[in-house]
This record gives structure tokens, C-alpha cells and sequence, in this order.
């Protein structure tokens, strides 16, 4: 449903140019979970911030469901890492945002927000505001909020980052089960090998800077998946492996950087 | 679900260590209430003492008490009230004007660097006119009286709250942007949601500050340019050899001032900015 043809991204600095995405192909089928994975200044999020339209590449196509995008659509919702609530509006206002703006009436975006909140257990806390829920609940918010538009392609930007491990455990779980019953499409940005195997279909490797897709490696194993499984282990030690000499570039240049920059 | 408990008890555990920053605050109740007080308290003393001791010359220099009667005198003939509310209602109308117009304008010079190249530079050049300096060209072109003040409490004003409007819209984080992007709100609904909202931290402040500026120079303006109003109360009360009138209206200005200029906006941030857990300082 999604596709990314020849994609490039480069960056233009006082006549230096800075590439940070090279040659980008991919290929996202309906109903796919699909992680982008890769160390940290790899252009993960820049990637996933082209295919939301909130950056413009520099050249390739995007395109969905055969039609060329550029900038955002309908079809697509973002789920940001520091989730990116309006601190000014309930919880109940932030989920009906993008129907707000979609111009629904109050009572179809009441029904909706409701709903959505029942679905990530947040219905007691419609009325409060965002400074008053803990991370793990703030990222559920914003997942509501997404889902409220009823995007085909769900966009998360490593959306489980900022949270502590059993909240991201938790956090986990229920986005699979929403991504099973809303049969959502979903890219998944992360830096964490565990968070990849464990929720994707398929995982996207990338290089360090400038980003390339090194591998791609599937994860077939069905779900419920136990990370302590002799398969799950093996599966995470491939991707290690593959991931691994581009962790150790990463860090050299920016080592490189550091030095340059004293 | 573990995780919303969780966030309950993390809920809790906020309000009750509140709580306790709250008590141990109070371990000597109302310390810096009662040390504000008899400073104040003190410089009423230290005046009357003056005046008893003649430093100054009794008919320009009146007692504190001679100051409560010349209130009662005002109060009595009604003059307090009248020459308040001609102040009051042309402060509230100068700085409604200043809003009307500082806080679009703040919106457009934040949002706009080409409204910034442009505007900019005259703005820079009109800031630093001190609002009275606009008083001898308001009578020339509004006569003596209410629009004259109200005009030069405008052009006192104007400045704060356009500016933090402007620093309040630069200083929106980007990513509330992006939001407004991804769900493909319209111009109108950013404005309204998101700009103003988001910025409402600065604009709560420029409009503190407006206020204070206004409420400052209204005193110069009436004395010029008016025959209402506390400042030409106290200017009258030149001509009477009035100190103690004169002193009444300056402690007028000074408890209007403090009212509305705390608890007023203190209200407002209560309500809004604090609320939403917003409040920077």
C-alpha cells in the first residue's frame, strides 16, 4: 500500500551538501508492521517524517496505494515520541483534535473520542489535562488521537522511547492488539533490537549516516512471540549482528564530529 | 490495566509531596505576611514622626491621619469615586485597544519573518517613546479628555504585549506545529487553537505588563490633558494647597494598581496556564 521509490534526502548547509537518506526502496504491504531500525542520527525519524509529508525529500517518489503524496493526507496519522499533546486541551479534546479539524459535528467526534478512550483505558480520565497523566498514559492519548481520524497508515516515531520497560512492555502489547483489530498498516521507528522482533512483521535495517537500507530481515514467528524462545533469541542475535558494525560507525563519527567540532 | 493504576499512584504520589512542599511552608504562618506588613507599618510611623518633629513644612507635608480625613472628605463628596471611575474606565479602554490590536499584530510578527523584516525596525523606533511624550500631539488632535488619554495609554501599552505575543509564538515548540500538519488543520483552527493558546503564557504577561505601563502614565496623561480623573485630582489639589488630597489619589492609583495588576492576572493564570500545567516561572 505504501511505497518509496529511489528516495534521497540531502541536506544543504552553506554550499556543503549533507546526505542523509540515500537510495531508499521499500515496499509496505496492507495490514504490515514494519520497524525502522537503526542507530541513533541514521534518519530513521527523518524517513518517517518524509512519509508523513512533514518534510520534503529531495528527490523519489512516495506513494500510496499507487498514488504520488506529497505533504500530509487523510490517510496517515503520526504518533510522536514525546507524544506531542496540546497541554492546553483535555484529554478528551486532544483525541477529537484531528476531527475537530476534519470538521466532524460534536456528538459523531464525542462518540469517537469516547470510544477511543474505552479502547486504550483511559475513559476516567477524559477530563484532565495532559500534565496530569503519567508518560505511558500521555502515549496512549496520542495513539487515541491517531486512531480518532481512522488513518490507513499509522506512523509511530519511537513512539516508546521516553518510557520505563514495563510500561513499554504494556504499551507494546496493547498496540498490537489495536493493530490487529483495526488491521492498521503501521511503521515503526526504533533504535531497540528487542522492540523491533517483538512487534514487526518485517524489520527495515538501516545503515549509520547517511541512512541505507543494509537489510531487511523478516520476523515470521507468530504472536504472541516469547523473547525467551531459542528462536526468538537466534532471530535477535542476526539482528544484532547485522546492526551491530553500524552501531560502531555511528559512534565513530560522531566521535569524528566531536573532535572536529573542539 | 497495571499501567493506569500505575499512573494513579504516580498521581498520588505528586499531590501528596504538594502537600508536604505546602506544609512545611507554613511552619511559621504568615512569617513574610507579618514582616511585609510591619514594614509598612513602620514607614507610616517613621512619616508621622517627621511630621511632628516639623521637618517639613506643615502645609505641604500633612499627617497620616490628616490624609484618612481628607478620604473621608473625598468619599463623602463623592469625588473618590467619580475621578476613580473616569481612571478606570479609560485604563480599561486603552488597554482593550492595546489588546485588540498588540495581540493580532504579536501573532503576525511571531508567525511571519517577513512581517518581522518589515515591522520590525519602526516598532524599535516607537518603543522607546515614552508614552507621555504622545500626550501634547493627543490634545492637538483629540482636544483635552478622554480619547487624548486613552490614546496615549495606547501607545504605552502597545509595545509588551505585542512583543511577548511575538516571543511567545517563536518559542512554540515546532512539534505542536507538526501536529496541527499531520491532522491537516486549517489556517483558522491553528490560529485559534494552537497559536494563541500556546502562547497564552507570553500574552498573559504583556498584558501584566501593559496594564502596569498604562495604569502608570494615565497619572501624567489627566494631569494635562483632562478635567477627570485621579491624576487631575491630584494636579487640582495643587491649587488648593491640597498635599493631603494629593496623597489620597496617590494611594488610590497605588491600591487599584496592586489589585488589579496581581490579583486580576493571577486569576487569569490560575485559570488557564497553571491549570494546564504551562507556567514556566
Amino acid at each position: 500500500m505504501l511505497t518509496v521509490e529511489s528516495l534521497n534526502k540531502t541536506y544543504v548547509s552553506q554550499g556543503s551538501d549533507t546526505p542523509a537518506l540515500v537510495d531508499i526502496n521499500l515496499s509496505i504491504a496492507e495490514g504490515e508492521f514494519l520497524c525502522l531500525l537503526g542507530p541513533s542520527g541514521c534518519g530513521k525519524s527523518t524517513l518517517l517524517k518524509i512519509i508523513a509529508g512533514l518534510i520534503p525529500a529531495t528527490s523519489g517518489r512516495i506513494a500510496i496505494n499507487g498514488k504520488a503524496v506529497s505533504g500530509p493526507g487523510p490517510e496517515r496519522a503520526v504518533v510522536f515520541q514525546d507524544y506531542a499533546l496540546f497541554p492546553w486541551m483535555t484529554v478528551r479534546d486532544n483525541v477529537e483534535f484531528g476531527l475537530e479539524a476534519r470538521k466532524l459535528p460534536v456528538a459523531e467526534r464525542r462518540e469517537v473520542s469516547s470510544r477511543l478512550l474505552k479502547v486504550v483505558g483511559l475513559s476516567d480520565f477524559a477530563e484532565r489535562f495532559p500534565h496530569q497523566l503519567s508518560g505511558g498514559m500521555k502515549q496512549r492519548v496520542s495513539i487515541a488521537r491517531a486512531l480518532a481520524v481512522d488513518p490507513a497508515l499509522l506512523l509511530m516515531d519511537e513512539p516508546f522511547g521516553a518510557l520505563d520497560a514495563q510500561t513499554r512492555q504494556l504499551l507494546q502489547d496493547e498496540l498490537l492488539r489495536i493493530w490487529r483489530e483495526y488491521r492498521k498498516t503501521v511503521v515503526f521507528v526504533t533504535h531497540s533490537i528487542e522492540e523491533a522482533i517483538y512487534l514487526s512483521d518485517r524489520i527495515v535495517v538501516m545503515t549509520a549516516r547517511p541512512g541505507r537500507v543494509k537489510q531487511i530481515v523478516m520476523v515470521p514467528e507468530p504472536r504472541p512471540r516469547d523473547m525467551a524462545s531459542v528462536d526468538m533469541n537466534q532471530r535477535q542475535r542476526e539482528v544484532r549482528a547485522v546492526l551491530g558494525e553500524e552501531i560502531a560507525r555511528a559512534a565513530a563519527l560522531e566521535e569524528a564530529d566531536l573532535m572536529a567540532g573542539a | 490495566m497495571a499501567d493506569v493504576s500505575f499512573a494513579k499512584n504516580v498521581v498520588d504520589e505528586v499531590a501528596a509531596e504538594e502537600r508536604i512542599a505546602a506544609v512545611s511552608q507554613r511552619r511559621w504562618p504568615g512569617r513574610d505576611r507579618w514582616l511585609g506588613i510591619s514594614t509598612i507599618v513602620a514607614f507610616i510611623v517613621i512619616w508621622e514622626i517627621v511630621y511632628r518633629l516639623g521637618l517639613m513644612p506643615t502645609w505641604a507635608f500633612p499627617s497620616p491621619w490628616k490624609v484618612v480625613l481628607a478620604f473621608q472628605e473625598l468619599i463623602a463628596n463623592g469625588k473618590l469615586l467619580t475621578n476613580t471611575a473616569a481612571s478606570v474606565g479609560r485604563q480599561i479602554t486603552g488597554v482593550f485597544f492595546a489588546a485588540l490590536v498588540g495581540i493580532p499584530a504579536g501573532l503576525a510578527l511571531g508567525a511571519s519573518p517577513t512581517a518581522r523584516a518589515a515591522f520590525l525596525p519602526l516598532c524599535r523606533l516607537l518603543y522607546p517613546i515614552p508614552g507621555i511624550a504622545w500626550i501634547p500631539l493627543a490634545i492637538l488632535w483629540f482636544g483635552v479628555g478622554f480619547t487624548s488619554t486613552v490614546f496615549v495609554i495606547f501607545f504605552s501599552g502597545i509595545w509588551s504585549i505585542m512583543f511577548n505575543t511575538m516571543t511567545g509564538v517563536q518559542t512554540l515548540s515546532g512539534q505542536y506545529t507538526e501536529v496541527a500538519k499531520v491532522y491537516l488543520a486549517s489556517r483558522s483552527l491553528y490560529t485559534r487553537r494552537i497559536l494563541i493558546p500556546g502562547s497564552l503564557p507570553y500574552i498573559i504577561t504583556g498584558m501584566r505588563l501593559t496594564y502596569g505601563v498604562g495604569w502608570r502614565v494615565i497619572v501624567g496623561a489627566e494631569m494635562i490633558s483632562s478635567i477627570t480623573g485621579l491624576g487631575f485630582l491630584i494636579d487640582d489639589a495643587r491649587w488648593q494647597l491640597r498635599p493631603d488630597i494629593m496623597i489620597c489619589g496617590m494611594i488610590t492609583i497605588a491600591m487599584i494598581g496592586w489589585v488589579s495588576e496581581n490579583w486580576f492576572f493571577d486569576w487569569v493564570e490560575e485559570k488557564t496556564i497553571v491549570r494546564w500545567g504551562m507556567r514556566t516561572t
